[in-house]
């Protein structure tokens, strides 16, 4: 008994600094990389940068298109998160609530795309917006190839969370003189509210780390932060300024991940409610 | 305040009637059962009285206002879940309210209302509380409350009580009885318990694959059940078959059973020449003089207290008595004898 709870302990303690290790290990070398100062290179010999300053910061922030690809993301991603929250639900409500011949098939058909390699779907999806003219609207373009791409994942949580509304709720406000509107309001409401958020912000982060599409319909002059990343890296790979890039981009989705986690754990009353 | 009056009606399921060709009339402050067991459409027909369903055919009217088409959001009528079916998310006022600000009832009237249905229901103490915070019992409370607050013509009852343990049960049962009376409402109950049926109806109406096999008051569908389904759903009773031997103009009739000989006392007339018949196990009468004299032996004894259970072996078949005297055992011959009157004559045999 004593031996199984210290085994049992001893995992638990590897389990973490495993999971520590994995996760500071690279956020720590992103950090010291971006923070290397050009007038003495990080060799391998050092465990540290020789000289740090804030130089790559300062000199990315004023001498690329690091600000213009920070509103383009920033603009994009909750656009095209509110686009395929939207999109979702008629999909996510005939899922989740209407009882047809084929809906077990149809959930995972509406999850199918998702295991399309991105750039076999952006290389097409660029066709198409070529064909709906929709390509010299560049910002358009990727935010309507964004909440197309992305929908899978708002249609299937959704879906849960319809699925999750008691129709006795429904009933009952209907028994009570409920509108439509009203319906909505006291009874599905609150048994969607967890999945919208999630959905929106799993659309979200995907978004802001979207490259493909946004590569491909969007370059040269239409920059994201990933495009920016990637661009960084393919020319002549300056470390340091990708490091740079890359915690401008992971630090926003680490934060959102949290409140994510947050909400998702709030009691969902809806849930656990008396009887039924 | 108004009565329900239903004619024809008929509600299909790709093509399966699971009520049909209903037809009833219930008076203004009238308390009725629909008793059934499982499947036999009596939440089919509630549905369709509070408008969830709308029937394949046939009319609803509720006082006197056809609402056959009517949305249950516009019909006059509220409905008690047999889920609750509270709002997890609002406090038992923002759920005894909601129906008042759906149908935007002003605020002082919306008090008063309020006030007179929390006060039924002692409800106060839990105002400010989430459903989730309450017993069983309590949200059952609210769930009335929130209805009654209506004043709605007609209240419907769908297995309110299901939930509840059986001491509850009890409290609740009367609670709902003495509310209907002192609110004056019409009020439809959808139960498969016999004995709720029994207790709380002015009538009850027992259905059948999607029938009303008959309708009566409770003492009458004990005592003088139409067929043997009714008889056998509604507290114990032996069935038999029966051949008609002779039937006399005082409504005696002789009748031969795997019993013996029998002689009944009816105000119908037998529905064909082999009919079934049915009589209460309580009825057996141990000091055995009359004319159904019946013996057999005990072949299992349970004793329930207020009675004795007796199992009896007579002639070619069996029969069940209930005897206030605990002193009969397994093994003992008894004789016992039945009234004319306590035969019940009942469906004719197919």
């Amino acid at each position: 008994m004593m031996s199984a709870q210290r085994f049992n302990r001893i995992l638990l303690v590897l389990l973490l600094s495993l999971t520590a290790i994995w996760l500071i290990v690279p956020f720590t070398m992103a950090v010291m990389w971006s923070l290397v100062d050009p007038s003495e290179p990080w060799t391998a010999d050092r465990l540290v940068p020789p000289v740090i300053s804030l130089h790559r910061w300062r000199d990315m922030w004023e001498n690329s298109s690091l600000k213009t690809a920070l509103v383009n993301s920033y603009l994009l991603a909750p656009s095209a998160a509110l686009a395929a929250l939207t999109l979702s639900m008629p999909t996510a409500f005939a899922l989740g609530r209407i009882r047809f011949p084929g809906r077990e098939a149809a959930k995972i058909l509406a999850l199918l795309p998702l295991i399309v390699p991105p750039f076999v779907t952006s290389i097409f999806f660029t066709s198409l917006l070529y064909q709906i003219g929709l390509h010299h609207w560049r910002f358009g373009a990727i935010l309507f190839a964004h909440a197309i791409v992305f929908m899978p994942y708002s249609i299937r949580i959704l879906t849960v969370s319809f699925e999750q509304v008691r129709a006795d709720h429904v009933d009952a406000a209907r028994d009570l003189g409920a509108s439509t509107w009203a319906r909505w309001k006291v009874a599905y409401l609150p048994a969607l509210k967890p999945g919208i958020f999630a959905s929106l912000l799993i659309v979200f982060i995907q978004s802001i780390e979207e490259f493909a599409i946004a590569f491909v319909v969007g370059s040269p002059d239409f920059t994201t932060i990933p495009t920016l990343l990637y661009g960084t890296l393919g020319q002549d790979f300056v470390r340091p300024n990708a490091a740079v890039l890359s915690l401008i981009l992971v630090v926003p989705n680490v934060l959102l991940m949290l409140i994510l986690e947050r909400l998702l754990k709030s009691a969902n009353p809806a849930l656990n409610s008396g009887k039924g | 305040m108004g009565g329900i009056s239903a004619h024809d009606l008929r509600m299909e399921f790709d093509g399966f009637a699971a009520v049909a060709d209903v037809g009833f009339e219930v008076a203004t402050g009238e308390f009725i059962t629909l008793l059934g067991p499982s499947g036999c459409g009596k939440t089919t027909l509630l549905r369709m009285i509070s408008g969830f369903l709308a029937p394949t055919a046939g009319t609803i009217h509720l006082a006197g206002e056809d609402v056959t088409r009517t949305p249950p959001e516009k019909r006059d009528t509220a409905l008690c879940f047999q889920s609750y079916a509270l709002f997890p998310h609002l406090t038992v006022r923002e759920n005894l309210e909601f129906g008042l600000r759906q149908k935007r009832v002003p605020p002082a009237d919306r008090e008063t209302r309020l006030e007179a249905v929390v006060g039924a229901l002692d409800l106060s103490p839990h105002l400010a509380k989430l459903p989730n915070q309450l017993s069983g019992g309590q949200q059952q409370r609210v769930a009335l409350g929130r209805a009654l607050v209506m004043r709605p013509s007609v209240i419907l009852f769908d297995e309110p009580l299901s939930n509840l343990d059986a001491r509850l049960r009890d409290q609740v049962r009367i609670e709902i009885r003495r509310i209907q009376r002192d609110f004056g409402l019409t009020a439809i109950y959808v139960t498969h318990d016999q004995a709720e049926a029994l207790a709380m109806s002015d009538r009850v109406f027992v259905m059948k694959g999607g029938r009303i096999e008959q309708s009566d008051t409770p003492e009458r569908l004990y005592g003088r059940p139409r067929t043997s389904f009714v008889a056998d759903f509604i507290g114990n009773a032996n069935v038999l078959e029966a051949e008609v031997r002779t039937v006399d103009g005082n409504g005696l009739v002789q009748l031969d059973t795997a019993l013996g000989p029998l002689l009944a006392a009816s105000t119908i007339p037998p529905q064909g020449s082999r009919i079934r018949v049915c009589w209460r196990p309580e009825d057996a009468d141990l000091a055995a003089t009359g004319p159904n004299l019946l013996s057999g032996r005990v072949t299992h004894r349970a004793f329930q207290g207020h009675f004795t259970d007796l199992h009896l072996e007579t002639g070619a078949t069996g029969c069940r008595i209930q005897t206030k005297q605990p002193g009969i055992q397994e093994g003992d011959t008894i004789t016992f004898s039945l009234k004319p009157e306590q035969i019940v004559l009942l469906e004719a045999v197919a």
